[in-house]
Order: C-alpha cells, then sequence, then structure tokens
C-alpha cells in the first residue's frame, strides 16, 4: 500500500507493508537516529514526534502516519534543538549516546510546549526514555539551562 | 502480527468502518495502536483506522461533574486538559497519568484502552468507580451500557463487534464525593500487579454511596460489591477504614502469578482498600 506523509518538513510518498512498523520504515529510509532499543514501547530510543507529539515509533503502524508530520532529529535545525544539543554536550549528558536521539526528541517536545519546565515536569516528560549510563541526572541539568539561556525564545 | 497484516483500511465513517469489520475475528479497529503493534499473533488480519473518524471530542458540563471522552481520545490529552484538572479533585487526570508512560499516552485512546481487556488496565477500575457508561456503534444503531457490565459474558461478543465510540461519566447531584486510584508494580515499567480505584460519597458524616475495583488480580478489573455494600451507612472513620480493608482482602478473588503469589496480592488489596479509604477521609477532612 501506498502512505504520503511529511518527514522533517518534506513530503514523502513511500511504498509499505500493510503491518510494517514506523520504526522500520524509517531505518529503511534511512532515518538511522531513530533506534531499534527494545521494540515494545518501553526505552524511548525510538522516539520521533507525530504532529508535535512524542511517540516511540516502534508501536506505531507506518499506516497510522498516513497524511501527519513525523519529526526525527535529522530534522531539527532551529535555535532550540540547536540550544539543546550543546546543552547536552556541554553537560555531558552523553555517554554512549544511544538513547540521546529519543531523549532530545522527548526534551524537544516538552520545551516547544513548556519554555519553562520545573524539575518534575522535565522528568514526567522523559518517563518514557530508559538511559543506561547517565542515571539522567546531566541531562536534566541540560536540559533547564536550556530553558535558561532560551528564556522563553521558541521558534519550533 | 507485524507479517500477518493483509489489509490497512482507512474508513470515512462509522457505518463504513463496521462493514469492513469481518465478524469470525479476522479484523480489528485501531485508533493509538498501542497494543495491536505489540501483539504477536500470526493470525492474518485486516487493520481499520478509526481514528480520523472524529470520535475524539471531550465535553465537560453541569460544573465539570458531567464529562463526555470520545473515544480514540489520546490518555495523555485528557490528563492534560484543564477542563477535567478540577474533576473529583483531580482523580481523573492523576490516575490517568499513571498509566504507561508519557510517550504511550500520546499514542493511546481511552476507548482503546477498554476494547481489549488486558487485565492489568488501570483504565477500567479507574472508570468502574466512576459510574461510567460506554457508548458503541453496532450494526447500524449507538447505544449504551454500563462499564460494569462490560466484561461480562454476553456482552463480550456484542462489544467486538461493535466500535466504542464514547465513554461519559455522570455524577451530576451526586453530593461531596471523592475518590482515589493506587497501583503496585515491582517496576517502574512494569504493568500493575494490582490496581484499586475507590470512590466514596458522603451523606452527612455517613457514606452513602460506594465503589471499590479492583484490577490485575491477576484477572481484569472489576468491582467488589460485597465489600461496597458493608461501607453503606458507616461513618468514614480510621476503624471503618481498616474492617473495610480486611473485607476487601476476604472478599476479593485473587490468584498468584509470576509477579506475586496469591498471598501477597490479598495482603495488598486488603492494605490498599484500607489506605484508599484514609486517603478520602483525609482529602474530605481537608476540604471541611
Amino acid at each position: 500500500m501506498k502512505i504520503s506523509l511529511t518527514i522533517n518538513g518534506v513530503k514523502k510518498h513511500y511504498e509499505v507493508e500493510p503491518g510494517e512498523i514506523l520504526l522500520d520504515l524509517l531505518r529503511r529510509k534511512g532515518y538511522k537516529s531513530v533506534k531499534e532499543g527494545c521494540k515494545t514501547g518501553d526505552c524511548g530510543a525510538c522516539m520521533v514526534l507525530v504532529d508535535g507529539r512524542a511517540m516511540t515509533s516502534c508501536t506505531l503502524f507506518a499506516a497510522q502516519v498516513d497524511g501527519r508530520e513525523v519529526t526525527t532529529i535529522e530534522g531539527l535545525d532551529d535555535k532550540l534543538s540547536a540550544e539543546l544539543k550543546d546543552s547536552f554536550l556541554e553537560a555531558g549528558a552523553v555517554q554512549c549516546g544511544f538513547c540521546i536521539p529519543g531523549v532530545l526528541i522527548s526534551a524537544y517536545s516538552l520545551l516547544l510546549d513548556n519554555p519553562n519546565p520545573g524539575e518534575e515536569e522535565i522528568k514526567a516528560a522523559l518517563d518514557g526514555n530508559l538511559c543506561r549510563c547517565t542515571g539522567y541526572v546531566k541531562q536534566i541539568e541540560a536540559i533547564k539551562e536550556t530553558a535558561n539561556s532560551i528564556e522563553g525564545e521558541c521558534d519550533g | 502480527m507485524l507479517n500477518s497484516v493483509q489489509e490497512y483500511h482507512y474508513p470515512g465513517s462509522l457505518e463504513e468502518a463496521s462493514e469492513l469489520h469481518d465478524r469470525e475475528g479476522r479484523s480489528f479497529f485501531i485508533a493509538g495502536g498501542t497494543a495491536l503493534a505489540l501483539s504477536d499473533s500470526s493470525r492474518p488480519v485486516e487493520l481499520i483506522d478509526i481514528s480520523r473518524l472524529e470520535l475524539d471530542e471531550l465535553r465537560v458540563e453541569e460544573s465539570c461533574n458531567r464529562i463526555r471522552i470520545g473515544a480514540t481520545t489520546r490518555i495523555q490529552d485528557i490528563v492534560e486538559d484543564e477542563r477535567v484538572n478540577p474533576f473529583l479533585g483531580g482523580f481523573l487526570s492523576d490516575s490517568l497519568e499513571e498509566i504507561g508512560s508519557y510517550p504511550i499516552r500520546n499514542a493511546g485512546t481511552l476507548g482503546g484502552s477498554l476494547v481489549r481487556p488486558f487485565p492489568w488496565s488501570d483504565v477500567i477500575p479507574i472508570l468502574a468507580v466512576l459510574d461510567a457508561d460506554i457508548s458503541y456503534y453496532h450494526e447500524g444503531d449507538t447505544a449504551s451500557r454500563s462499564l460494569a457490565k462490560l466484561y461480562e459474558s454476553e456482552f463480550r461478543p456484542t462489544l467486538n463487534d461493535s466500535i466504542i465510540t464514547g465513554i461519559e461519566i455522570d455524577l451530576s447531584g451526586e453530593g461531596e464525593t471523592a475518590a482515589t486510584f493506587s497501583k503496585f508494580n515491582r517496576s517502574e515499567f512494569d504493568v500493575a500487579a494490582l490496581n484499586l480505584a475507590c470512590r466514596l460519597t458522603l451523606d452527612g458524616q455517613k457514606i452513602s454511596r460506594a465503589r471499590l475495583a479492583v484490577g490485575s488480580r491477576p484477572m481484569t478489573g472489576q468491582r467488589v460489591e460485597e465489600v461496597e455494600e458493608a461501607l453503606l451507612g458507616e461513618k468514614l472513620t480510621a476503624e471503618t477504614a481498616a474492617k473495610a480493608g480486611e473485607f476487601a482482602g476476604a472478599k476479593t478473588p485473587v490468584r498468584g502469578d509470576n509477579k506475586i503469589s496469591g498471598e501477597y496480592r490479598k495482603t495488598l488489596v486488603e492494605k490498599m482498600t484500607e489506605d484508599a479509604i484514609r486517603k478520602i477521609r483525609n482529602e474530605v477532612a481537608n476540604e471541611n
């Protein structure tokens, strides 16, 4: 079957199997930032934005996003995402890096919706992301630092 | 499931969706799809996408005592809706926020949580104590039925071939009422080993209406009517809470499974019931 969707702002038309999972489609089409971690919706390594909402792509059929907008970190090129990436690097919030694309997607989604989140709100936004390396402390710091530096400016 | 989906349909109406549905169990309605995508069935099936049928309206009426939630409303949308937050002191928002994780709630829908009655479902006890009704579309007609009857054997075949369209909660005219929800899971990411919801309505000092629902027993959630009846007319005291807990422990059917033993579950029912009633007591005392 054919589906049409927008990925990172670009309209795409793909031939997919009816049962193909979105994670598999995205990786098949070269969006390698979207990682396969658990494939059960628990780890968040496959996190993407679907119409602006953070969702695990391993629990979505590709056919579900026909007509929708999907965003991966390959498509994040605004001021907010640049600040976020810099903050993560400076804070030491990246170790092996495997979870980071998913964490960045969750963080980006949070800051778009809430430019000045408290610590509990940050933790709530990251509750679908598992990180085996960092213990989350530096990631939370990085998100707070980004919020401080952008001071409410978001050009999404 | 991944290799067995033969076709994926996008119906334009409830009627069309219903006509596409195969009565032999070879098709499933899909909205959020979180459960279906993780299914490991290898049986050939077709999926019928109902997420675009505008069944996601959320209405709050009657000073926030009556709520109608469209079946394909995302759970996180209910959690974040400012109109829902005041309902029962935040009970609905707070308890639904306990479900899964943020991304799962972004995709998962309230109706989808009911159509496939997972035993560990948190949604069922939450809605059962609210006396929720389920609206559904079946063979050209729309009907409504109490969620408490939802999982009784004569209703399951009907629901399997129906499209849930909405969930209605109406507590208008009920008087002073408070509710709590709690769950026990062995880790943050695990499903509940037991979940429990309790709602009490007071007439003066005494309990005039009681609802207690226990799920993940490991069986699917249901109300414990013997305990509910025993609470009627009782004062909301610590002693009542303790007695109710003990009675609930004795009367709630539970079993052991690979998570916890039946004996442990029984103890959890007892303690969580007592805690629930104590919390409600504290909440009512604080408001007064």
